[in-house]
C-alpha cells in the first residue's frame, strides 16, 4: 500500500496549475492516512470551495465538496452522526479564515475530533488572486495592487487560542515532516489543525516575483524557523526576524473533545 | 525497481530536480507531444529506493514522489530483475 492507492486514478492528472503546491500536500496527507491502516469505507474527506478544496474529488473514499467556508460545519455533522468514521478536512486560507472563520474557531472550541489540513497559499487562488486574511503585509494581489497594508492572521495561534488539541505548521518543502505531523494529528483525539504553506505560482507567485515555482518553495524553506530555534531565541530575549514564520509542532494537549469514537 | 516519470501526468514544474539528494532529475530540453518539458533521469539506478526497496520491504527516501505535485513519479518492477553495479558518490 502507498498513498497512491488512495487516489482516483481515473481522475488524474488533476486540474491544478503546473507546480501548484496543493498536490504535494494531498500526497503527504494521504501518506499519513495510509499508515493508519484505516479502511477506505470508514474514512471521509470533506472540503469547502477553492482550488485546495477540490482535493477530495481526487480521493477514492466517500467525500463531501460542500459550500464555501462550511467544510468544518459539514464535517462536524458527519462526525457527530457517526463517530466511527475518520473525518479529514481539506481547506484553503480563504475558505478557513475568511468566510469560514467562525466555523474554524468554534470547531476548535468544541474540540471536535477532526483533522483539518489547510493549504495556505496566502491568496484566493481559484477566483483570480484576491488578497486573503493570510496575505502577508506588503504582498501584491489583485485587491492589494499597492501591497497589502493589513496584518495577516496567524492561523496556528488562532487554533491554539480557540482550543484545538493539536496544532502544527509546515510547508510544501517539508514533505516528510508534514506527513509525520498529519499522522500525529490523525492519532490525536479532538481537533487537529495542520497548516501547510504552499506555493500558488499562478495567483501569488506570478505577482510576487517568484519567477520559478522552485523560487517560492526555496523562499518557504529559507523563511521557516524551527520551533526549537524560535523558543531558544525567545528564551535569550532575542527578536524573531519579522519575515520568518515558526514551523513545527506548536500545540499537543488533551482537552476534553467531542465526537471521539467511544 | 526502476524509477519512472509518467509523461501523461508530469506538468514540467521541475520541483523534482531540486529535491533528490543524488540529483537524478535533470531539467529536460525538448517539449513532448503535450508541449511539456519533462525532466530527464540521470543514472536512475542510483536512487535509494530503486536499490533497496525490496530488501527493506518499504519505500526508502521517496521525497521526489511525495513532492511531485502531479503524482507523476513511481517505481516500476523490472523483469527480469537485473543486479547492477552502482557507483554512489557521497
Ligand atoms: C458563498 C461564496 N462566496 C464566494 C465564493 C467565491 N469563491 C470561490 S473560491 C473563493 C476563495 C478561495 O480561496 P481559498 O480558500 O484560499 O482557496 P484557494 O483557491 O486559494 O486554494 C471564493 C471567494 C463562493 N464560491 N461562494
Ligand atoms: S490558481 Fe494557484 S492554488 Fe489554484 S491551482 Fe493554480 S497554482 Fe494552485
Ligand atoms: S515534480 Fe513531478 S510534475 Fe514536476 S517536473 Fe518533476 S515529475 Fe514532472
Ligand atoms: S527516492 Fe530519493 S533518491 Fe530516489 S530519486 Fe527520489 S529523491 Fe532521489
Ligand atoms: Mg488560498
Amino acid at each position: 500500500m502507498s498513498f497512491d492507492d488512495w487516489y482516483r486514478q481515473d481522475r488524474l492528472p488533476h486540474i491544478y496549475c503546473a507546480g501548484c503546491g496543493n498536490g504535494t500536500i494531498i500526497n503527504c496527507t494521504l501518506a499519513a492516512v495510509d499508515q493508519m491502516g484505516w479502511k477506505k469505507d470508514d474514512t471521509v474527506f470533506v472540503s469547502g470551495i477553492g482550488c485546495s478544496s477540490r482535493a477530495p474529488g481526487y480521493i477514492v473514499t466517500d467525500s463531501l465538496h460542500t459550500t464555501h467556508g462550511r467544510a468544518i460545519a459539514f464535517a462536524t455533522g458527519v462526525k457527530l452522526a457517526n463517530p466511527d468514521l475518520h473525518v479529514i478536512v481539506f481547506t484553503g486560507d480563504g475558505d478557513l479564515a475568511a468566510i469560514g472563520g467562525n466555523h474554524f474557531i468554534h470547531g476548535c472550541r468544541r474540540n471536535i475530533d477532526l483533522t483539518v489540513v489547510c493549504m495556505n497559499n496566502q491568496i484566493y487562488g481559484m477566483t483570480g488572486g484576491q488578497g486573503s486574511p493570510t496575505t502577508p503585509k506588503g504582498c501584491l494581489s489583485s485587491t492589494t495592487p499597492a501591497g497589502c497594508a493589513e496584518m495577516p492572521f496567524d492561523l496556528c495561534e488562532l487554533a491554539i487560542a480557540a482550543g484545538a488539541n493539536y496544532v502544527s505548521r509546515w510547508t510544501s518543502y517539508h514533505v516528510k515532516e508534514l506527513e509525520k505531523a498529519v499522522k500525529v494529528g490523525l492519532e490525536t483525539p479532538g481537533f487537529s489543525f495542520i497548516e501547510a504553506l504552499v506555493q500558488c505560482p499562478t495567483a501569488f507567485g506570478r505577482r510576487n516575483k517568484f519567477r520559478q515555482v522552485a523560487d517560492h518553495v526555496e523562499y518557504l524553506r529559507a523563511h521557516s524557523l524551527l520551533k526549537a530555534k524560535s523558543d531558544r531565541l525567545l528564551a535569550e530575549g532575542k527578536p524573531i526576524p519579522e519575515d520568518m514564520f515558526v514551523v513545527g509542532e506548536l500545540a499537543r494537549r488533551n482537552r476534553p473533545a467531542l465526537g471521539v469514537k467511544p | 525497481m526502476k524509477l519512472a516519470i509518467d509523461e501523461t501526468r508530469c506538468k514540467g514544474c521541475n520541483l523534482c530536480t531540486k529535491v533528490c539528494p543524488y540529483k537524478i532529475f535533470k531539467e529536460g530540453k525538448k517539449p513532448n507531444r503535450r508541449g511539456i518539458v519533462v525532466p530527464e533521469l540521470d543514472r536512475p539506478e542510483r536512487c535509494t529506493n530503486c536499490r533497496l526497496q525490496h530488501l527493506y520491504g518499504r519505500t526508502l527516501c521517496g521525497v521526489c514522489q511525495l513532492t511531485c505535485p502531479d503524482q507523476a513519479i513511481d517505481w516500476i518492477e523490472e523483469k527480469p530483475y537485473e543486479l547492477k553495479k552502482v557507483a554512489i558518490e557521497y
